[in-house]
């Protein structure tokens, strides 16, 4: 490339100054990521990933990740489309609320879910087995046997368990999906639906065959996003998830407990699976977002 | 089939956009809409179409003798063509044309080689005999809109409603397609209505031209009747100034 | 559905009332939803956000006054949690000025320079997004820590890094690291570079234009990109608890007291060191909403 000489001043000094930042902060550490892997050398990698908790621990990371970006994907379609497409009273105020995941330290989330879910916490009450029928026998005066018969067993083990996991996952990456579908669908040709209204589709049929698949890429982009977030997340799942190895032991958790018993190269290992893992995470998401361009392009 | 108007109001929010518009379009005819921008002509398009509704009250759309005032798009099936195509871009020519075709009630849907037998017909019809597996972003703006017209028929429209067709095209084939489009008609001979505010296109293409104004109808004739004899001083300024 | 295609309304006294009737059921525009659905998507989406986003801050708040506003007020005084306070704000004050420079920078050269490898740079910008705040902890324990790379030499020189501010100052830097920069250069690329160059051809110098014209014209999403990275610089809790070592009064910055608390089952101071950071979260997003909004007009005026 021939040197171009810029109008606008400053390109060196900026381009150097962030070089250099960048190489501090960013480059150097995982330098030395890459360095201590390699010092445990093959062997270190293949018992490491032929370690059952290891292994325990990443298939649990994952499904609790796919699960949660699943839920996130469901609902952030619904409140993207919510809050572009309709006019209701406090629209602005839920639009600010979408971020809250964003702002609010991992560890208040953490505690709040821990608690909210915990065998005696608001929704962990009516959550665990016979809170349904707690909650009836309480609301009503004269409970009926039937109903209490049948809503007895009704319940599930929400904290300290894989669910708890999802559910904090859910709220970490329930933004990713909004911020990613809200701008595609705000971006939505209004003729194209009117278009397809006059060819004789119904809404529905309209939703399904024209407005799904055109939002659809920009979805799976920011479900992944989410699936990225909630494979490396900490702060919010520590508490909720009891950290029981082979059972609610999540990947990053076993990093920790891995540095806590002095075991570098174990803990490093599985930091430079984790880390190539989400930049696979990263590329794909990059994929299906010029995929999307590609066929949104006019 | 016949499209009669029946003293047609339209306001949004306090602007009056059309003054009690009457207008009656005979089978088979070809009717220019023009104006100015803001007189009002896309808003009566898209009343006819069912995508907009007019004020309550009297004032009532006939097709054919059964009334559609508020029937939704959907119901109406309006053959609609939007300036900008508003073609669906993830589908393919083939599936944007048999589109209409693939979203009718299970009784009266034609097979799935039937649907592709009658793609086919109007691929040729437009002189796209081979695009059919292409995507609408591979075509030119001129074919696209052909695609967007021959979707608009597949379903048998009892109208066609064109909005400024030849808006965004470049001049060369602008002058092209309205030929061509005026052969279109003359071999289909389906009810066309078509809103411009290019007075040549209008003149060169209709059977009769409607002059709107400030959301009134200023003036419906025949191309020479109008250039010879406008009723007011809108239209003979607008002529004018063209 | 089969009724509306063979439409026709009675003529005559009844006709204006079932035009209206008409109307109200038949007359829906092509792009709007049936109110079923409506209905529906509404209900569902408020009903998760009110699960997911609302009841969880409202049992922060819950709890923390559970015991009054004596016994919250009194948290405050304990030794160990305002060290933890103090602490935090100290990270933050460091951090996010050093990475406010940084994005600035970044935003310069990557909006208005061609470079080869400007792909790159972008992605390795964003990277700190996605890398487990466990991960990012970790390679500066793996850097700096007694068994790291540079830890011999450290300690021969008796520098403490790791289970020491400035460990907790780098992991925080690294994990907020993108969020000014990735706020601030779509805008800068959005404005434009004209006014620069005016300014510059009207005789101003680089760093005239850059304060005079640059900051005024994106200051709007600067603020938004400092309260983002200052809210999440206060609040990491995976990347600072793997390099702090938790020592009371030391190097537990606000998010480490909490879990300490909380693990002591002491509940109530716990979620009222939390209400502070919840309260500024709330702060945060009320000036995003804000800024966002002058943002876009910003934008839109420069459009016009």
């Amino acid at each position: 490339m021939a040197r171009t000489r810029h109008v606008l001043p400053g390109f060196r000094l900026s381009l150097g100054y962030t070089i250099t930042y960048l190489s501090i902060i960013v480059l150097a550490p995982f330098a030395a990521l890459a360095w201590k892997s390699s010092r445990g050398g093959v062997e270190i990698f293949t018992s490491t990933l032929t370690d059952k908790r290891v292994l325990a621990s990443l298939e649990l990371s994952f499904t609790t990740s796919f699960y949660a970006a699943l839920v996130c994907g469901f609902f952030g379609v619904l409140t993207a489309w919510a809050l572009e497409r309709y006019s209701f009273p406090g629209r602005r105020i839920l639009d600010a609320m979408v971020d809250l995941p964003f702002a609010l330290p991992t560890a208040v989330a953490g505690i709040a879910l821990c608690t909210l879910y915990a065998p005696n916490g608001w929704l962990g009450k009516i959550l665990s087995p016979g809170g349904l029928k707690n909650l009836y026998v309480s609301w009503v005066e004269t409970p009926n046997q039937w109903v209490v018969n049948l809503l007895e067993p009704i319940g599930f083990k929400a904290a300290y368990s894989s669910t708890g996991i999802t559910i904090a996952l859910i709220f970490i990456g329930f933004p990713f999906v909004v911020r990613t579908v809200q701008p595609i669908i705000q971006g939505l040709s209004l003729e194209v639906e009117e278009a397809a209204a006059c060819l004789g589709a119904n809404r529905w049929q309209t939703f399904w065959r024209v407005i799904f698949p055109t939002i659809l890429p920009g979805t799976l982009a920011g479900m992944t996003l989410a699936f990225g977030r909630a494979v490396g997340e900490y702060g919010s799942v520590v508490f909720i998830s009891g950290n029981m190895p082979f059972k609610t032991e999540i990947a990053p958790l076993l990093i920790v407990s891995r540095l806590e018993q002095y075991n570098y190269n174990g803990a490093a290992a599985l930091g430079f699976i984790l880390l190539v893992i989400s930049f696979l995470i990263l590329l794909f998401s990059n994929l299906l977002q010029s995929w999307n361009n590609k066929r949104t392009a006019r | 089939m016949s499209i009669k108007i029946d003293h047609i109001s339209k306001d949004f929010g306090k602007t009056n956009v059309l003054k009690d518009i009457s207008l009656q379009v005979e089978t088979g005819e070809l009717v220019a809409l023009l104006g100015p921008s803001g007189s009002g002509k896309t808003t009566l398009l898209r009343i006819i179409a069912g995508l907009e509704f007019p004020n309550e009250g009297e004032g009532a759309i006939t097709f054919h003798g059964s009334e559609v005032t508020f029937q939704s798009a959907y119901a109406r099936k309006a053959g609609f063509v939007f300036q900008h195509y508003a073609l669906f871009n993830h589908m393919t020519v083939a599936d944007n044309i048999a589109f209409g075709l693939k979203v009718m009630p299970r009784r009266s849907r034609p097979s799935s080689t039937r649907q592709k037998q009658i793609v086919q017909e109007l691929l040729e019809k437009i002189q796209l005999p081979e695009y059919g597996r292409r995507f609408p972003t591979q075509l030119s703006g001129g074919q696209r809109q052909r695609v967007a017209l021959a979707r608009a028929l597949a379903v048998n429209p009892q109208v066609l409603l064109l909005d400024e067709p030849f808006g965004a095209l470049d001049a060369k084939v602008r002058k092209e397609l309205r030929r061509w489009l005026r052969e279109f008609h003359d071999s289909i001979k389906l009810t066309t209505l078509f809103v411009t505010h290019d007075q040549d296109e209008a003149f060169e293409l209709a059977d009769r031209v409607v002059i709107l104004g400030d959301g009134e109808i200023q003036q419906i004739g025949k191309p020479d009747e109008l250039r010879d004899k406008p009723v007011n001083e809108f239209v003979a300024d607008f002529i004018e100034v063209e | 559905m089969a009724g509306i295609a063979q439409l026709n309304l009675p003529s005559g006294e009844d006709a204006t009332r079932a035009r209206i009737i008409a109307r109200n059921q038949l007359a829906r525009r092509a792009t709007s939803d049936p109110l079923w659905m409506k209905a529906t998507v509404l209900i569902l989406s408020l009903g998760f956000l009110f699960v997911f986003f609302v009841l969880p801050l409202a049992l922060v708040f819950q709890e923390a006054f559970r015991k009054g506003w004596e016994a919250y007020l009194k948290v405050f005084e304990d030794r160990a949690t305002t060290h933890s306070i103090w602490l935090t704000l100290k990270v933050a004050l460091i951090a996010v000025p050093l990475n406010t420079v940084f994005g600035l920078a970044a935003a310069w050269c990557v909006a208005h320079f061609r470079f080869r490898g400007k792909q790159l740079l972008s992605v390795l910008i964003e990277l700190p997004l996605w890398v487990s705040p466990v991960v990012a902890g970790l390679i500066y324990v793996l850097l700096f820590g007694r068994q790291g790379l540079l830890g011999p030499w450290l300690f021969e020189k008796d520098i403490k890094i790791i289970f020491a501010l400035p460990g907790i100052v780098l992991s925080t830097v690294f994990v907020t690291f993108p969020f000014v920069a990735r706020v601030v250069t779509p805008q800068l690329q959005a404005l434009g570079r004209a006014e620069e160059e005016a300014a510059l051809t009207l005789g101003a110098n680089g760093w005239s234009t850059f304060w005079r014209v640059t900051v005024p014209k994106i200051k709007w999403s600067l603020i938004y990109g400092i309260i983002l990275c200052n809210a999440r610089a206060m609040g990491e809790f995976g990347a600072v608890s793997v390099v702090s070592g938790h020592i009371r009064n030391q190097t537990n910055t606000m998010p480490l007291h909490i879990e300490v608390l909380y693990n002591e089952y002491q509940f109530v101071p716990a979620f009222a060191v939390a209400s502070l950071l919840a309260l500024l979260a709330l702060l945060t997003l009320v000036i995003k909403s804000a800024t966002t909004w002058f943002a876009d007009r910003a934008l839109r005026n420069a459009a016009l």
